[in-house]
């Protein structure tokens, strides 16, 4: 009877855990290990060190979810998400970078079959070792068919990763209690890798995903964090590579896309509307958002240089809604995915991978790092 | 659903009266329902049938149990269920909050038709039933792979109908404590063999959770052989498509709180 009880209590603590993952300030990553690493596959071994940052849209290339892209589909077919991620390892090993910052992978969600889609990649890639942290994290969404959902932000890299880091942003304040309770929380991942140290200098990785929807100062909030994050960083002395999808228009940039974006039915910029803006389309929601960026800019190294982060060949969203016409797609339309160090990029290394566009609504962006001499 | 399903399951009994999950038939022209359990209905000494009255507009569903020859010292009784579950299935493929299957998906007509043979015997005082059946799911036409509901008590139910069958079997004990409270225990067991096979989250696999443990513990109150309360909790366990979970309900999401279940029944 004592085992009975004792069986019982473990199960209906273990049965009590959160229907939604609210994660504290000190939430852990997971981590994940390709099922074979070859031996000297995850040491350094001199020269640069390429990072690439993709927001790979959970692996459904274009399918149209009805989330992000005036569709109606809810659950992706075996067909599309196999495919998709098959292609997306191949760009991988092609593009061959060191470490890999990728946004929107899922981890068992139901929307795309429940794959382990990290584990997915660091089996059928070169890449041996993954943090994750969650943005979305729920046992079930009640709307839609969603279901569970976990999905969230990982670093995969070559070499071994040190300690790392979730570190929560700011949630929204434009919404619902009830909203908010099954909505996105957003954050930084950030890890150590002590294979690239050099000399006293601790290298990090450090992979961000901020808000897209947010009509408040959210997105403000959380490029202040992603900027004392790495602002920490660099002031310890240390070096870091650093990217993700920011959500934000460059410098300088077009800040209306509500047109773009515009799914049939919607009406926007006209009175009457019920917004007169898009969510997520519009950059200019407070003071000084179309410059929110320039800190960055003026501290760090961008991997694509300031004179042409607005040109049309380094714009790294896709959106199947973009259109010039009525028959002619607007294949990519605006810069917000990024690469910074506080160290320097090879010289024109920085590439945005606009043939990508069957892969994702955001296009990867890849640069090679030059480590400080002294390693 | 999920309440459904959950307090629908609350069924203990003593000897003949509140027996539902017992090998022991009601007795003729007595009813017995609650507020979400099904009515039951004596109508012989041999036959009861049970429908759930609120279900049926939305889930035609309808069970009987027919009293079998003594097995030794035991009581024995086989039950035949039917659930028609499409109507209620296509009102939760819908957008929006309360949309449980994927809105692009149309469920085809389905039958669900359950057997079980049950056992029942006082062994030490305690009324113990033993049962064991199986779940045959016909869809009559196209059932969309991606229609699944990952929630617990749901999804293996559910599943029956991508799997085509499945077996479960448990064991229901109920202990008299005082004249008026009683103790009721039970574990039950559903089994999918031959669900897809789990590549550890290596590919699409919608399908690949193939079993579930069910126990609930609940005191019963009977103020008279008409109305009882019944309190207590009730914890799945379980494999699903992304890996092994434990809940125990009713459980409040937004509050991060368990509660626990309570039903009224009357009978007469």
């Amino acid at each position: 009877m004592r085992y009975y009880f004792t069986l019982l209590s473990f199960l209906l603590i273990g049965g009590c855990e959160p229907f939604v993952t609210e994660f504290s300030d000190s939430a852990t990553p997971l981590r994940f290990e390709a099922s074979n690493i070859d031996a000297g596959s995850s040491a350094y071994q001199g020269g640069g060190v390429k990072v690439l940052t993709w927001n790979m849209r959970f692996g459904i290339g274009r399918f149209p979810f009805f989330g992000d892209s005036c569709g109606e589909g809810v659950i992706a077919d075996e067909e599309t998400v196999a495919n998709t991620m098959e292609a997306i390892a191949e760009t991988l090993n092609v593009i061959g970078a060191d470490i890999v910052f990728l946004q929107e992978v899922d981890l068992e969600s139901k929307r795309t079959g429940y794959w382990n889609q990290i584990q997915y990649l660091l089996n059928n890639t070169y890449l041996n070792y993954g943090v994750y942290a969650s943005t979305w994290e729920a046992d079930f969404i009640p709307s839609d068919g969603l279901g569970r959902v976990n999905t969230g932000n990982a670093i995969l890299s070559r070499y071994e990763l040190g300690p790392a880091e979730r570190i929560q942003l700011r949630l929204r304040t434009d919404q619902s209690d009830l909203v908010q309770y099954f909505y996105l929380r957003r954050n930084i991942l950030k890890a150590e890798i002590p294979e690239l140290k050099v000399g006293q200098k601790q290298f990090f990785a450090v992979n961000i995903h901020a808000t897209a929807f947010a009509t408040d100062d959210t997105k403000q909030r959380h490029v202040d964090k992603y900027v004392e994050t790495l602002g920490q960083i660099h002031s310890d002395g240390n070096i870091f590579v650093s990217g993700g999808d920011l959500n934000a228009v460059p410098p300088g940039a077009v800040t209306d896309y509500c047109q773009n974006d515009m799914c049939d039915g919607e009406d926007y910029h006209t009175d009457g509307a019920e917004h007169f803006h898009k969510e997520g389309s519009y950059f200019e929601n407070f003071a000084g958002e179309p410059d929110i960026l320039a800190p960055l800019y003026e501290a760090y190294q961008p991997a694509i240089r300031e004179g042409l982060i607005n040109l049309p060949e380094h714009f790294t969203h896709a959106p199947t809604t973009s259109m010039v016409d009525a028959n002619t797609i607007r294949r990519h339309d605006r810069k917000i995915d990024y690469l910074f160090t506080n160290m320097e990029w090879e010289d024109q290394s920085g590439f945005t991978h606009q043939e990508c566009w069957e892969l994702s609504d955001h296009m990867p962006v890849s640069a090679t790092a030059q480590l400080p001499t002294g390693n | 659903m999920i309440l459904i399903l959950l307090v629908g399951s609350i069924a203990p009994g003593q000897a003949r009266a509140w027996d539902s999950h017992s090998a022991y038939i009601i007795k003729e022209q007595r009813w017995e329902m609650g507020v979400f359990q099904p009515f039951r209905y004596g109508l012989s000494e041999s036959l009861e049938y049970s429908v759930h009255p609120v279900l049926f507009f939305v889930m035609p569903n309808i069970s009987f149990k027919r009293s079998q020859a003594d097995l030794g010292t035991f009581k024995t009784a086989t039950r035949y269920s039917m659930i028609y579950p499409t109507p209620l299935l296509n009102m939760l493929s819908k957008d929006n909050i309360g949309g449980l299957i994927d809105p692009n998906i149309t469920m085809p007509p389905m039958l669900g038709l359950s057997g079980s043979y049950l056992m029942s015997k006082d062994i030490f005082g305690i009324n113990t039933t033993s049962k064991i059946g199986i779940d045959i799911g016909l869809a009559l036409g196209e059932l969309d792979t991606r229609s699944n509901i990952d929630l617990p008590l749901v999804y293996h139910r559910l599943e029956v109908f991508h799997n085509k069958w499945g077996v479960h079997a448990g064991v229901d004990l109920t202990k008299e404590i005082t004249r008026r409270v009683k103790l009721f225990m039970d574990i039950d067991m559903r089994l999918l063999p031959d669900p897809d096979k789990d590549r550890g989250g290596q590919e699409y696999s919608m399908h690949s959770g193939d079993y579930s443990i069910e126990h609930k513990m609940l005191l019963v109150w009977s103020r008279s052989p008409r109305f009882r309360v019944l309190a207590g909790y009730k914890l799945v366990t379980g494999d699903y498509p992304y890996g092994r979970d434990t809940r125990l309900l009713p459980y409040l999401p937004m509050m991060e709180k368990w509660v626990p279940l309570i039903e009224f029944q009357w009978a007469k």
